[in-house]
């Protein structure tokens, strides 16, 4: 055939290296509503469900029994379940229907009913219905902090960086899992020298992770995965039962933490039962509430590149988001894995979850170049700051970060690497040297640091452990360096901890430690004029605004 | 659940309240639900940190007013002062309750439970509930053991829920 040259053009554009399929719902690539889906239904029987999702209480799986013995309010849910999908999915579009009493319906919903409302909604809706029904009122994001050499003083600088752009929660995870418990107390210091409050994990191996949290390096947990099928569970190495027990070992160490999940993950490891992605990951979000888990990391997430290639895939992402704050769960709503070659797409990605703003709308933002990201890479990176302060600024809305002056970020990266020089110093570490401290400083991203003995390094993270050190050696050491304020920052940390108020849902800390969640800011949007408003938010409408390479009309050269 | 706490109190009561002298000399003011304040908690009391840290001790009996910089550096604050109590955590439960959110209440409740074991035992009890690690026997052993020596009466019953379930879907030791 003779090409036809505007065909031959489109060929080389980057959206077609992206990749997309038909699709296949027997082997469950189709985004929602599959032609295998279960009918909704529920059957109580003196308090006990016998019947869920059209299948008897003798057939069900671990999941089926989980969710029906703990996640479903039952008192309500014969009547929701006769309501017509098509109403509850209106009122969760209408402002004049309280987040309050739409919650009262969701919770009693079963998986499947849940999966029908959200196909009601087109993309536009479930904007709205986002902007009402994430559970904080004031919208955030988190950051990815890592690099490819695990260098603790460029994670400390970067963590620092970061908290300054104003992520409340920072995630390291690592290149070499033996050097979890460096990249854990580096992130620790960059991130409470950066801005005092800021959260901070190291997602590893779900028992290593628990035990960073135990000895104080980390406040947060948020890998702890949870799957649809009950094969891909077990293949995942827990059940619901184990997952939920780990929840609550996590909470009785005064730990937030939130589970896992995403659409497309059963595809990837080959056992859909010929189920849709949304079905399954309503499952995922129905175990999530059974476990009293405060909140989820959904929407895609790992896998986004699978939902990504179906039809109507990244619409039903953003409903799965939705599914989430429905069942009165903190969402942090993915957007943060790299799947797209095309810059137009990667905004599409984000874009509903940007908009209505969600509790995380990235969960992480990669705050270095993704050449360091070992996340895999991000939807977004180091590099979009500057446009996504301009999406910001343009759209009046607050995406969770804000524009930040470069002689304040040199200062503050140079003391967040000097802090960690002096723990590694005063913990016997192996050293950090000044030269490790500058280039740190003024880093881009890993090229730009000298190397580390990397085998001392990974062998004296695993002694850190065996020797016992936790959070107040740190404290300790940080105060023996004159680094005052930021070991009282880590230990107020530890303090809060003990008091458990970071515990309950979609909470964070502002700089002066006071705790913003849905239970002392709940959102109250209804409509125009109600919710949280940018533009009232003065303090962050002037910071957005400030764009330090936006002119000054006013002292203008002619 | 508060007939739970209601329950646990009151078998600990019955047992001179001395069912829980394990590792630490943890006084029973932080264990026992009796402490907890007589009306129930809820948003208006939140946070805790702000609005009551006199009913907030750490796990190991220290009032929050005295987890100071001074007292860690004097080393009168060490790590295991640095744990949440069960009593804040199920303050805490009856305050997500109270905003509408009683799954979490269940969870808190578990943790409140769980404070006292110690972490690598902890650990050990999440590794057998992982899938095929475990016989029946063997969960329900674990199960007398939070029950007899935790006083654990909610996540002993999780662990016995769980044996019957690995039963019937074939998650035991052998299994796979």
């Amino acid at each position: 055939m003779k090409r036809q040259k505007r065909f031959e053009m489109l060929e080389k554009r980057p959206i077609h290296q992206d990749g997309f399929v038909k699709e296949w719902p027997s082997e469950g690539l189709v985004a929602m509503m599959g032609p295998n889906d279960p009918k909704p239904s529920i059957k109580i029987e003196n308090g006990v469900v016998t019947e869920l999702d059209g299948k008897k209480r003798e057939d069900f799986d671990l999941i089926d029994s989980y969710i029906a013995e703990y996640g479903i309010v039952l008192d309500n849910a014969e009547k929701v379940m006769a309501m017509d999908s098509t109403k509850i999915a209106n009122m969760l579009v209408d402002p004049n229907v309280s987040r309050k009493d739409v919650i009262k319906v969701t919770l009693s919903l079963t998986p499947a009913k849940a999966e029908e409302v959200i196909s009601k909604l087109n993309f536009g809706e479930m904007i709205m219905a986002v902007q009402k029904m994430r559970a904080r009122r004031t919208p955030a994001t988190q950051a990815h902090v890592t690099n490819v050499r695990d260098n603790p003083v460029l994670i400390a600088a970067d963590a620092a960086d970061a908290a300054q752009r104003g992520f409340p929660e920072l995630e390291t995870t690592t290149a070499v899992a033996r050097y979890a418990p460096f990249n854990a107390i580096s992130l620790l210091v960059g991130a409470q020298t950066g801005r005092p409050g800021v959260l901070s994990q190291c997602s590893v191996e779900e028992a290593t992770e628990l035990n960073l949290g135990m000895k104080g390096f980390t406040a947060y947990a948020e890998t702890i995965s949870v799957y649809g099928t009950d094969q891909v569970f077990t293949d995942g190495d827990d059940t619901p039962w184990s997952k939920g027990f780990l929840a609550s070992c996590y909470a009785s160490r005064g730990l937030k933490m939130r589970f896992t999940s995403g659409s497309g993950s059963e595809v990837m490891m080959g056992y859909t039962e010929g189920k849709s992605m949304l079905y399954l990951e309503s499952r995922c979000i129905f175990i999530t509430k059974a476990s009293g888990v405060q909140g989820l990391q959904n929407g895609g997430v790992s896998c986004i590149g699978i939902p990504g290639a179906v039809p109507s895939g990244i619409r039903s992402v953003l409903g799965e988001n939705l599914l989430c704050m429905m069942m009165d769960i903190e969402c942090a709503s993915g957007c943060d894995q790299s799947f797209s070659h095309s810059d137009m797409r990667r905004t599409e990605r984000m874009i509903g979850q940007f908009v209505a703003g969600t509790d995380y709308i990235s969960s992480g933002y990669s705050s270095t170049p993704n050449y360091d990201n070992t996340f895999a890479g991000s939807n977004t990176d180091a590099y979009d700051y500057d446009d996504y302060y301009i999406m910001e600024r343009d759209l009046a809305v607050n995406g969770g970060i804000h524009p930040v002056n470069e002689q304040d970020i040199i200062k503050i990266r140079s003391k967040a690497a000097h802090a960690i020089q002096a723990v590694f110093d005063q913990l016997g570490l192996p050293k950090i040297t000044d030269e490790e401290v500058e280039a740190a400083t003024y880093a881009n991203s890993s090229k730009d640091m000298p190397d580390r003995n990397m085998v001392e390094d990974m062998k004296a993270a695993q002694e850190l452990l065996d020797r016992g050190i936790t959070a107040i050696d740190i404290v300790k050491a940080l105060n023996d360096s004159d680094f005052k304020d930021v070991a009282q920052a880590v230990l107020n940390l530890q303090k809060q901890k003990v008091c458990g108020d970071f515990l309950q849902t979609s909470s964070i800390f502002d700089k002066n430690w006071n705790i913003i969640s849905a239970v002392n800011n709940p959102n109250d949007y209804q409509g125009p004029g109600t919710g949280y408003r940018l533009q009232n938010d003065k303090d962050e409408w002037e910071r957005i605004k400030d764009v330090p390479f936006a002119m000054d009309p006013g002292h203008m050269q002619f | 659940m508060s007939e739970i706490d209601d329950l646990v109190a009151k078998v600990a009561s019955q047992l001179g309240a001395q069912v829980n002298q394990s590792s630490s000399s943890s006084n029973t003011d932080t264990d026992n639900t009796s402490s907890l304040p007589s009306k129930e908690l809820d948003a208006s009391d939140y946070p805790l940190y702000k609005k009551h840290p006199d009913l907030v001790k750490s796990a190991s009996g220290e009032d929050l007013k005295d987890i100071t910089f001074d007292n860690v550096l004097n080393n009168k604050i060490g790590p295991k002062d640095l744990r949440i109590a069960p009593n804040t955590l199920r303050m805490q439960g009856q305050i997500a309750k109270n905003a509408g959110r009683a799954a979490i209440q269940r969870n808190m409740q578990r943790a409140a439970e769980l404070t006292k074991i110690p972490d690598a035992r902890l650990l050990e009890m999440y590794g057998a509930l992982r899938p095929y690690r475990s016989t029946k026997q063997e969960l329900l052993d674990i199960a007398d053991e939070l029950l007899n020596k935790y006083n654990a009466k909610v996540c002993s019953n999780w662990f016995k829920e769980a044996a019957d379930n690995y039963e019937t879907r074939k998650k035991l030791k052998g299994d796979n």
